[in-house]
């Protein structure tokens, strides 16, 4: 599933350093190449480690890539999702749940939510929807592509919306227009994991 | 783009290499990415730590050593470090039962990462406190939404006199938050800089025009306006400031004037003698003054004008002995 997700990252690096170019100084592409790297590291299969423990230390690898913002939210999102109570069989119920804490843990960093432009407003509405599909009864892979296709809908949303919080939002209304690059690393992020469930179940 | 660089990938490495050889009395690489003073303060002192992004030299680094930061936590260009080496330089600094005291510069990212290594550092019951610098008036009337700018360099020095006095982690804070609640910067760009890394400008100004209130990222400020002369362009900036402070007359000022890395030395001292004559038309003291670069972005053309409002200790505590790679005061 991480390795899904960061070949999605690494194929749209350039992409996501040209969005960033328009209201930030255009290196969100480089930063989130080296959480790549770091959600590769943490599936290497000579790990026989838990897989809370995976996410906690995925988490705090990828705060380790110094990456400014996006680095220090990704890698509470992961950290936070490894306090989730958990085994190392997941149901949906269980995904919605590790998901709901990775959110939990950001909320506590930032009050940034839905309509400010940022990696929120493609990561609430993909945590939403995998609560909706654990609620009527779906599998993992219904759920993960419910909650790409949710992400990247939230992410398409941000190019009409004005940044309120990071260097962005020093622009002002000069940032309508783009989409964050922030929310489409969330998409491709979500993308990936998705690919991952589904291919493997074809 | 034109920089003598190797490669993009080890810009900091090779920066901060480069500033540890250069300054070997000073300071030292204790890890990478932990610039520390070459020779530990005792443990009953209160240690100073601060964190920033790279590409801002001297900043912030460069103020380790004697009289100011006992750690600089450094991240990539124009991106703060992770929590992961703020909390190694928060253990550093409290190891043996020491107190600490963490400098934030108001920016999302630096803020993030010192909030969640402060967590930790709590949770392990460390002796710690964290003061966030936010001394750009171009962010608007809510203090959290200013940026901190080379207002930073005061609160090092004070605290990081008052630290080296002897004084305990509640004093050091104390004098740190009415340095910081007293300070004021408004800076002017008149020329983009390049990301060292990705080689692009990282934003557009007409080839006349100036943007008073530039973030130190060349985030868009508030005024874009045709470009003044350097008499013109400090009336404007130190009315704002005076205003924004509500200083009055008879009150004692410390005035710095930073360079953003492309305007010389030349044009800093021309706006800073105009400074110093309003100042005195108006019946302000001018107490304390430096000129020169504190923080810069690469070859980012404009400045940044501070002032701060002084009382006798904080005088007192800006005139101690510092000795860092960029500071030093005898």
């Amino acid at each position: 599933m991480f390795a899904e997700a960061a070949q999605a990252i690494r194929d749209q690096h350039a992409t996501l350093s040209a969005l960033d170019s328009f209201a930030g100084d255009g290196d969100h592409g480089t930063t989130m190449l080296r959480v790549a790297d770091q959600l590769e590291r943490a599936i290497n299969p000579a790990s026989s480690l838990h897989l809370m423990k995976i996410f906690e230390n995925t988490g705090w690898n990828v705060m380790g890539v110094d990456g400014g913002a996006s680095s220090a939210i990704l890698g509470t999102f992961f950290r936070g999702m490894g306090s989730a109570e958990g085994g190392n069989e997941v149901d949906c119920h269980g995904l919605a749940a590790i998901f709901q804490a990775g959110l939990k843990a950001i909320s506590k960093q930032t009050k940034a939510t839905c309509g400010d432009k940022t990696m929120m407003d493609a990561l609430i509405p993909a945590v939403a929807a995998i609560d909706s599909a654990a609620g009527s009864q779906k599998d993992i892979g219904y759920a993960l592509e419910m909650a790409a296709f949710a992400a990247c809908e939230g992410a398409e949303s941000t190019k009409s919306l004005t940044a309120k919080y990071g260097r962005a939002k020093h622009l002002g209304e000069k940032t309508i227009g783009h989409m964050d690059a922030g929310a489409y690393s969330i998409s491709l992020l979500f993308a990936g994991f998705s690919a991952a469930l589904n291919e493997r179940n074809k | 783009m034109k920089k003598f660089i190797n490669t993009p990938e080890h810009l900091v490495d090779e920066l901060l290499e480069g500033l540890a050889l250069a300054f070997p009395n000073k300071i030292k690489a204790a890890s990478p990415g932990i610039i520390a003073r070459q020779q530990s303060k005792p443990a009953n002192k209160v240690r100073l730590i601060t964190l920033g992004g790279s590409g801002h030299e001297p900043g912030l680094s460069g103020f380790v050593g004697e009289g100011m930061l006992d750690y600089s936590v450094v991240g990539g260009i124009f991106a703060a470090p992770g929590a992961p080496k703020c909390v190694e330089a928060i253990r550093n600094a409290c190891a043996g039962g020491s107190s600490a005291l963490m400098i934030v510069l108001n920016h999302a990212g630096d803020v993030l990462s010192a909030n969640i290594a402060m967590e930790i550092a709590q949770h392990e019951h460390l002796d710690i406190k964290a003061v966030t610098t936010h001394d750009d008036i171009s962010g608007g009337s809510d203090p959290m939404d200013r940026r901190g700018l080379v207002g930073f360099l005061p609160v090092y020095k004070v605290a990081g006199a008052a630290a080296e006095r002897g004084h305990s982690l509640d004093e050091c804070m104390a004098v740190a938050v009415r340095m910081e609640k007293n300070t004021r910067t408004l800076s002017v760009a008149t020329r983009t800089a390049t990301h060292p890394s990705t080689g692009a400008p990282i934003f557009d100004l007409g080839e006349d025009e100036m943007e008073i209130g530039m973030g130190q990222h060349g985030e868009a400020g508030t005024g874009r306006m045709r470009l003044q002369s350097a008499d013109r362009t400090a009336e404007v900036m130190l009315n704002m400031l005076l205003d924004h402070l509500t200083v009055a007359k008879g009150e004692e000022l410390l005035v710095i004037v930073n360079g953003a890395g492309a305007t010389t030395l030349m044009e800093l001292l021309i706006v800073f003698r105009r400074v110093a004559q309003i100042l005195e038309s108006k019946g302000i003291r001018l107490a304390r003054s430096a000129v020169g670069e504190f923080i810069t972005t690469q070859e980012q053309a404009g400045f940044q004008m501070m002032i701060a409002r002084m009382d006798q200790q904080l005088i007192d505590l800006w005139d101690a002995p510092a000795n860092t790679p960029y500071f030093v005061q005898a």
